[in-house]
């Protein structure tokens, strides 16, 4: 036990000041009753990057919602989206959507054949944490961290007694959904269950440009035909000094494929069906130690049809995880781990039959810090893949605060200012995707990991100019390269498109931040005003890669600026989210454009207190409240203001 | 601290919420050069450029320059010309845009013809369409769909082979290859009826007649094929069900038949170059008429003066590249949309 309690006592505190604050305050976050085998998380050894996290409550108000909802209104990342609960990816710090690696439960979750996640087949239910690393991060995140990494988790709830809740949603165009939650612990189990569930019509109205002026018609073959999301998890205490968990992500989903509106005579569809286990078990050593080890089987399958034309894949993976955290004396620490991957894919693009692949990793990650208000880390990973070693990302992390540290206890409003410098210096990878090894025609197993390197730095101030006021202040300048980007050109044989290590991409920008938070009594409030500019160019290519150095690159916005504000008072909540992307040029040539657009988004909500520990909570949320008429994507025409309503009945 | 940054994001937005100019050239009016771009797929943006060769005016969308911004459409394959009358074929839209020329505004759209392909007309009043049926790789047999030019309405349709491409007319017969197949369907324009099958070789994508009306047909890979078997020039006699003359190539790839206006010269791409060949020809030749790759090929038949595209890529903008009627050296290049790949003229 004295053992845990040093663990407990190495990491927390260190943990909780190297870690961005969240970024709002509707809602604290749960305390754990006692110092248990916590584990140590990955972002412990993320000093000096800049790491967004959207809290419980904000969470909540988007419970039926997926990943693709969220991430662009709460945190302003810009997300390539063709369409409500239509393919919706990351773009962090302008990389591409095989640019940002997502993990679940520490493990890498993109699909092997696109190296990449569809966040509108993410939903929100499954987990219970969801926050966003930036820049480049393969050390901590592996494969695909190059602008950034999602993290998605769900973290047991040892709080004693059950509590649940059930949700249903109605809305606009045909949406209707709803959710489940239940949780209970005992001193030696923790169980969650969630799940969700949502359909859409999406016959939403549109217009188009005709010589005789706009024409209104009524979306087609759009429909989210069904979306289910079931994650049950338990964790188990072994013992004082071990703890064992099983998570499972179950998701389906059944969409028609929306076209570009000029485009006749499709009925495409695509079912989307993913599962996934992970066992874990974590183990305290008596010097203060602790190791953890993890297997994972995830089965993707993704079946689209359009008019009789087939396309069927389904990807087995399976994954495990070494890893021990060592005390290195009072003030630092050290992780050594060791990760394997196994995929096997029968993907009608690759020919008859399965095909296998191996990879496997090995890092370290030392987080030091020398004086409580100075943090080093130093991390490090190699990676193996069949066509030879990855580049080795190693990383480098400072936090020094200048002057008046933060309080440790990130949960209390101090009221004493501080600022804090920041840096990192980090190499990242991109190990190439079965698609890009194996696709007939065009697939080129000799392709090598794309690779990376970029620097950040900037500063955090934090002041509390009232006695229940905290104003919060990030400033981040970042500059990162990614060389050897992979290009399908009409390179292969007969002239077939094959990718090629051909190209070099730089990304350079500054992120700003300021969030106000405070209470007065019973009110409390929140507002976060976040701005990027990103530029991101094509630096170097070769002739017969066409597309210009120099431009920037298409679907970046140069400019992105958002706003949030959640007020909270005796029950009632109100929310409201604006966001402005600056136009987005959709072609390489820099020719054809989708214009600035700004959103807004707002929600209200009202919880009743009911007898037996229950309660009820009515939300009202719009969507382009402003109703704008936009394209998310070229010829892809945003729905117009909608609405829908949510009503939670919760026992706790 | 936090007003000057709070200004600072507020000015920041300000200013970037101006998005780029965007200049519309309007439509010329004389000595019209169409330049088709097939735009990115599923964009919509599909565009025909109109070029004045007199004055070397440009309107890059002459649709949407001509028609208050209307999108022209997904995949812009071909535009035929009768009278004062444009045919252009929409492949992923699904329909046939009329246009009145030379100021390009809409007159009528044809709309429901599956996978469009290539537009000929035997008549000021009969025009034909090629159309592809079934899925990528699955296909069907294809159709030919028979159009009214005074109602611009479909009145009648005849079933081919698969995926019929560019086809021909000759004394009042349509020629179509069928370039999922290895046959040219012989269409009898007075009933509407196929008359005859020619077999060729696999792939035949493009049909033209030369001076002594001879038929001429390029054979090449079908499309989405995973076989590439050679490419093959073909020449057949009216009538004939069979080839007089096969000249096989060493590889596949071969694409983009073209005559000149007087029928006597053959040009087609090969293996990243521009081959001339005289109708009279009896063996392929092995010098490039231009060392370089064209996705686009038109003669001017008012001058001769060569029209040729190049498309660099599914998101870059292509160009177009004219040259004197005996090749050699370029003459100038303008910037067209995404994907040019054929030429009209009016």
């Amino acid at each position: 036990m004295a053992s845990c309690a040093l663990v407990a006592g190495l990491c927390v505190p260190l943990g909780a000041r190297g870690q961005a604050r969240p970024d709002t305050l509707t809602g604290r976050r749960h305390r754990l009753p006692e110092a248990r085998v916590r584990a140590v998380r990955p972002e412990r050894f993320a000093v000096g990057s800049q790491r967004l996290e959207i809290d419980s409550a904000a969470l909540a108000q988007y419970r039926s919602g997926t990943a693709a909802d969220v991430l662009g209104a709460r945190l302003g990342l810009y997300i390539k989206n063709y369409g409500p609960g239509q393919l919706a990816t990351l773009s962090l710090r302008g990389t591409s959507a095989q640019h940002t690696a997502v993990l679940w439960n520490g493990l890498n979750i993109a699909l092997p054949t696109l190296g990449q996640n569809d966040l509108a087949l993410l939903p929100i239910s499954g987990n219970t944490q969801l926050s966003v690393q930036l820049g480049p991060a393969a050390a901590l995140y592996g494969s695909g961290a190059v602008g950034g990494a999602l993290v998605l988790r769900t973290e047991p709830d040892w709080r004693p007694g059950l509590r649940g809740s059930v949700q249903g949603d109605l809305g606009s165009f045909g949406l209707r959904g709803g959710s489940l939650e239940a949780r209970t612990a005992t001193a030696a189990v923790a169980v969650r269950i969630a799940a969700s569930y949502r359909q859409a019509q999406n016959n939403y109205p549109y217009f188009v440009r005709e010589p005789t002026g706009l024409v209104r018609y009524t979306m087609q073959n759009a429909a989210l035909r069904h979306q289910w999301s079931i994650s049950p998890d338990i964790a188990w205490r072994v013992g004082t000094a071990g703890e064992l968990t099983a998570s499972v992500w179950l998701t389906d989903a059944d969409r028609e494929i929306q076209q570009g509106v000029s485009v006749a005579g499709s009925n495409a569809r695509e079912i989307d069906q993913s599962r996934r286990l992970v066992l874990g078990y974590r183990q305290a050593t008596q010097h203060g130690g602790q190791w953890q080890v993890r297997g994972a089987w995830f089965e993707d399958i993704i079946n689209y049809s359009d008019q009789g034309a087939v396309s069927n894949s389904r990807v087995r993976t399976t994954q495990s995880q070494a890893e021990y955290t060592a005390p290195l004396g009072q003030h630092a620490s050290l992780r050594l781990g060791l990760e394997g991957q196994h995929f096997a894919a029968v993907v009608d693009g690759y020919g008859a039959g399965p095909i296998t692949e191996n990879r496997a990793a090995a890092f370290g990650l030392l987080r030091y810090d020398p004086r409580p208000t100075l943090r080093l880390s130093a991390n490090v990973r190699q990676a193996a893949l069949p066509a030879g070693l990855a580049p080795l990302t190693p990383t480098l992390g400072v936090e020094w605060d200048i002057f008046q540290p933060f309080s440790p206890d990130s949960a209390v409003l101090a009221d004493r200012p501080g600022l804090t410098l920041k840096a990192s210096a980090a190499r990242t990878y991109r190990a190439p995707t079965l698609n890009e090894r194996y696709w007939r025609p065009g697939g080129n197993p000799d392709l090598l990991a794309e690779s990376g390197h970029g620097y950040e730095a900037g500063l955090r101030h934090r002041v509390a100019p009232g006695a229940h006021v905290v104003l919060e202040t990030e400033l981040t300048a970042f500059y990162q390269l990614v060389d050897n980007w992979v290009q399908w050109l009409p390179l292969g044989a007969g002239g077939s498109y094959s990718p090629r290590n051909l190209r070099q991409v730089r990304s350079q920008g500054l992120e700003a931040s300021t969030t106000l938070r405070g209470h007065l009594g019973r009110y409390r409030a929140a507002a976060r005003l976040a701005y990027s500019y990103t530029q991101t160019q094509k630096t170097q290519g070769v002739a017969v890669d066409a597309d210009p150095v120099g431009l920037q690159l298409a679907y970046v916005p140069l400019h992105r600026a958002n706003f949030t504000t959640d007020h909270n008072w005796r029950g009632w909540l109100g929310s409201a989210t604006y966001t402005f992307t600056s136009y987005v040029y959709t072609n390489a040539s820099a020719s054809s454009f989708l214009p600035a657009v700004g959103l807004l988004t707002a929600t209200l909500g009202r919880t009743v207190p009911l007898p037996g520990r229950t309660s009820l909570t009515l939300l009202l949320q719009s969507t382009n409240l402003l109703n704008r008429i936009y394209d998310s994507y070229p010829a892809r025409p945003a729905p117009p203001q909608a609405y829908s309503v949510s009503l939670r009945f919760a026992y706790h | 601290m936090k007003k000057p940054l709070l200004a600072l994001l507020l000015g920041a937005t300000l200013l970037a919420s101006c998005d780029p100019s965007t200049e519309i050239t309007p439509v010329p009016t004389t000595s019209s050069v169409y330049i088709l771009s097939e735009g990115q797929f599923q964009a919509g943006d599909g565009a025909v450029s109109a070029f004045d060769k007199t004055t070397k005016a440009l309107s890059v969308d002459a649709f949407a320059a001509a028609n208050g911004g209307t999108m022209l459409g997904d995949v812009v394959q071909d535009m035929g010309v009768v009278g004062t009358r444009g045919y252009i074929c929409v492949n992923a839209s699904n329909k046939v845009e009329v246009v009145s020329l030379p100021d390009f505004k809409r007159v009528k759209t044809i709309a429901n013809i599956r996978q469009p392909r290539y537009f000929a007309a035997t008549s000021a009043t009969r025009g034909y369409v090629t159309s592809w049926r079934g899925p990528y790789t699955n296909y069907a047999a294809g159709k030919v769909m028979v159009l009214d030019l005074t109602t611009n309405t479909v009145i009648d349709s005849i079933t081919v082979g698969r995926c019929p491409e560019q086809l021909t007319v000759l004394n009042n017969l349509l020629y179509v290859p069928n370039s999922y197949d290895n046959t040219v369907s012989v269409i009898d324009a007075s009933t509407n009826k196929v008359t005859a099958t020619v077999t060729v070789t696999t792939g035949p994508r493009t049909v033209v007649a030369d001076q002594a009306n001879s038929l001429w047909v390029l054979c090449s890979q079908p499309y989405g094929a995973t076989s590439t078997p050679p490419a093959a020039l073909v020449r057949f006699a009216p009538g004939s069900t069979t080839a007089q003359l096969t000249l096989p190539f060493a590889s596949s790839g071969a694409a983009q038949l073209r005559i000149s206006p007087s029928k006597t010269l053959l040009y087609y791409s090969y293996n990243g170059a521009e081959y001339q060949l005289s109708t009279t020809a009896t063996a392929l030749p092995t010098t490039p008429f231009i060392r370089r790759s064209f996705s686009g090929f038109g003669i001017d038949p008012r001058d001769n003066t060569i029209y040729a595209a190049v498309s660099t890529g599914y998101t870059t903008n292509g160009r177009f590249i004219r040259y004197p009627a005996a090749g050699g050296a370029a003459i100038d290049s303008f910037t067209v949309k995404v994907g040019p790949n054929g030429f009209a003229f009016y």
